[in-house]
């Protein structure tokens, strides 16, 4: 078991190329290539298009990335690749490349699961004790509440949303209300005008006993539209501030009822919605209140990176976890009952 | 003494080879149409038993499936880069005609959607860039054809075949269009209805336009997907299509005569696919009148494929292909 190993991983799930490179809990490099602008003007990710630009980029990410930590492929203990979810096409690039890699340098290979990631990379820069945790994955692909009993070896979902992520729900209401894209920034910003209490928006799935730690959001955008119909003159920050504040609370509010059932003392939130700000305050005051532990990685590492990927190995190698086998198979869809691929 | 390793993945084999200078040390191959990802390291793993120094990695660059392709084409990249060695690229139809004993020649792999990647060879030499085409304009063409299935590429065949080829051939661009500019698409509802019939009686003049009553009930449907394509705050296009069992059924894709060839049927299309995807319904199936031929290229390069006909459907006349598409 090595404590500090020096672990290299790569992430190809969606449009972002990334490679990271860590040493134990240090991070050195993290770059990242994203093919977002090409996707722009699709109104969306267009898989092949995705699949294409990691091709491209691999090798000058994989090339600035080793610069950047000033090591050497031939130094790297172990790597780590995303295995799943993603999409298909695109998590081959990454997993091929991998192979290749480790079967030229006889190095172990880690097949990873992509939301653990998102967790794990808390790891990252910092001493502090990784306590058993409640993670809120909140991103424009993923909106889940996940149980983590140990970063590398067992983390499994109690919740996820049952329509939009709340990413897509941000992105569907600014252009409903004519603001940027990506939503998420521009309706935080505009929210900051508005009056959070002007309008009572629904919390979805909060009342009954079903889907305790589910999300849905669908209700809330449709509640949204209604009521800019039946209010043409509404004020656009008290609208977006209301959005926002139905979003967050029900956000917040399941994941501390979930830390709360589950007997867990910290609560990790990670994925791109993690940099809204209000999401930040309001996680913060009722942790506070609820006496949990809050953890929020720092945004760079919020979104897809590399750095995540490499972060969940180190730490699957230093817990004596098992590399994968040769020929791990991508999966799209998956849910967590691996960590670490078999 | 100069060791290759050769990798293609460009059809359903995925076929590895260790050559030395011109001798076969060893070839393995596997026939999996999905499995290249998890075959490939396999195979090259059997092969650096044997002998684990090598001096260049050859790499089979298409034309062929593009993500089965990919695999071969970035972990033999990768590879390489890992052991700071060069990698070539060769086009993979011409290993299949290394395999040719004849002069004049057609290699073709399957491209899917009924299409073959092709090229022509004379005196053994390629004389084509690779290509797409539908099966039967391959057939117009007078020189014998070895298919996939008759051949594979085979990577002990690999290090022979000259060239340098540093892109992967995809041949075909990604199903990707721009959405059309300026055009926003959203559901439709009561107020669009006095649009939608004018254009209605404008188009169909004689083939049954829907009267605006026709419009509300479908509106008010169960199971019913209805949009509108809008510019400049006008109507110039809608589409819908209802919930029938394990099928959808797109009932209609109208476009403004003004606003054709903008891409606007086709994002409608996409998104009927896509609403239909997310019914997890069997199919897809539609009526296109025999005749509209601006509109049956379009539903069979999304996949739809022609099923039966129905005479005079749309009146007197006026037939009608039903096509489907499985999902």
């Amino acid at each position: 078991m090595m404590s500090q190993p020096l672990v290299l991983g790569i992430e190809t799930s969606c449009d972002e190329t990334a490679v990271g490179i860590v040493r134990g809990r240090n991070l050195l490099a993290n770059v990242i290539s994203s093919s977002v602008e090409e996707h722009a003007r699709f109104g969306g990710v267009v898989p092949e298009i995705a699949s294409r630009a990691h091709l491209e980029a691999m090798h000058s990410v994989l090339n600035r990335a080793l610069a950047e930590a000033k090591v050497s492929l031939a130094d790297i203990d172990a790597f780590g690749v995303t295995a799943g979810p993603g999409l298909i096409g695109a998590l081959l690039v990454g997993v091929s490349s991998a192979s290749g890699l480790t079967l030229a340098l006889n190095k172990p290979l880690y097949g990873v699961n992509h939301l653990s990631a998102h967790l794990a990379v808390d790891a990252l820069n910092s001493e502090h004790h990784l306590n058993p945790a409640i993670g809120l994955l909140v991103s424009g692909g993923h909106s889940s509440i996940l149980k983590v009993s140990h970063y590398a070896s067992d983390v499994k979902v109690i919740g996820s949303t049952l329509d939009d992520a709340a990413g897509e729900a941000f992105d569907k209401i600014a252009r409903i209300l004519k603001l940027d894209f990506p939503g998420g920034p521009a309706i935080d910003r505009v929210a900051k005008e508005g009056d959070a209490q002007a309008i009572d928006f629904p919390r979805g799935l909060t009342s009954g006993s079903d889907h305790l730690y589910d999300f849905s959001f669908s209700g809330l955008k449709t509640a949204v539209s209604r009521y800019l119909q039946k209010v043409p003159a509404a004020k656009v920050a008290d609208v977006a501030a209301s959005f926002q504040e139905a979003v967050v609370d029900v956000l917040i509010s399941k994941a501390l009822a979930a830390a709360k059932s589950e007997g867990m003392e910290s609560l990790v939130i990670a994925g791109g919605v993690a940099a809204n700000s209000r999401l930040r305050v309001v996680a913060a005051e009722r942790c506070a209140k609820a006496g949990i532990e809050l953890r929020i990685p720092p945004m760079e590492l919020c979104t897809d990176n590399g750095a995540m990927v490499a972060a969940l190995t180190s730490l699957a190698v230093s817990s004596g976890v098992h590399a994968s086998s040769l020929g791990l198979a991508a999966e799209s869809a998956t849910g967590l009952d691996q960590v670490i691929w078999a | 003494m100069s060791t290759v390793l050769a990798i293609d993945t460009s059809t359903t084999r995925t076929t590895v080879a260790l050559v030395q200078d011109g001798n076969v040390l060893l070839a393995l191959h596997h026939d999996d149409p999905i499995a290249h990802g998890e075959i490939l390291p396999r195979l090259v793993s059997q092969l650096l038993e044997v002998e684990n120094s090598i001096d260049e990695v050859v790499i089979g660059m298409g034309p062929g499936p593009f993500t089965g392709l990919r695999v071969g084409i970035v972990f033999g990249q990768s590879f390489a880069f890992a052991r700071n060695i060069p990698w070539r690229g060769i086009c993979s139809l011409d290993s299949m005609a290394a395999q040719v004993n004849e002069p004049d020649f057609i290699i073709a792999v399957d491209a899917r959607r009924k299409e073959f990647f092709w090229a022509q060879y004379i005196d053994g030499v390629r004389v084509t860039e690779p290509n797409v085409a539908l099966r039967q304009v391959l057939e117009r063409l007078t020189s014998p054809i070895y298919k996939e299935g008759d051949l594979y590429p085979s990577a002990q065949f690999m290090p022979a075949v000259s060239g340098d080829v540093r892109e992967p051939i995809y041949v075909r661009r990604p199903d990707a269009y721009p959405i059309p500019d300026g055009v926003t698409f959203r559901p439709m509802n009561a107020l669009d209805l006095i649009t939608a019939v004018a254009l209605e009686k404008s188009i169909y003049n004689g083939e049954g336009p829907w009267s605006i009553e026709q419009f509300r009930e479908e509106l008010a449907g169960a199971g019913r997907y209805y949009l509108v394509a809008e510019k400049a705050g006008v109507v110039v296009g809608y589409c819908g299509a209802m919930l029938t069992g394990d099928v959808t059924d797109i009932l209609t894709i109208t476009v403004d005569e003004k606003y054709r060839r903008y891409g606007i049927g086709r994002e409608f299309l996409k998104r009927l696919i896509d609403w239909s995807r997310n019914k997890k319904v069997e199919a897809i199936m539609l009526e296109v009148r025999i005749g509209n031929d601006a509109a049956q290229p379009l539903y069979t390069s999304n996949g739809f494929y022609p099923l039966n006909t129905r005479k005079d459907y749309y009146g007197p006349g006026l037939s009608a292909l039903v096509m489907r598409k499985d999902l």
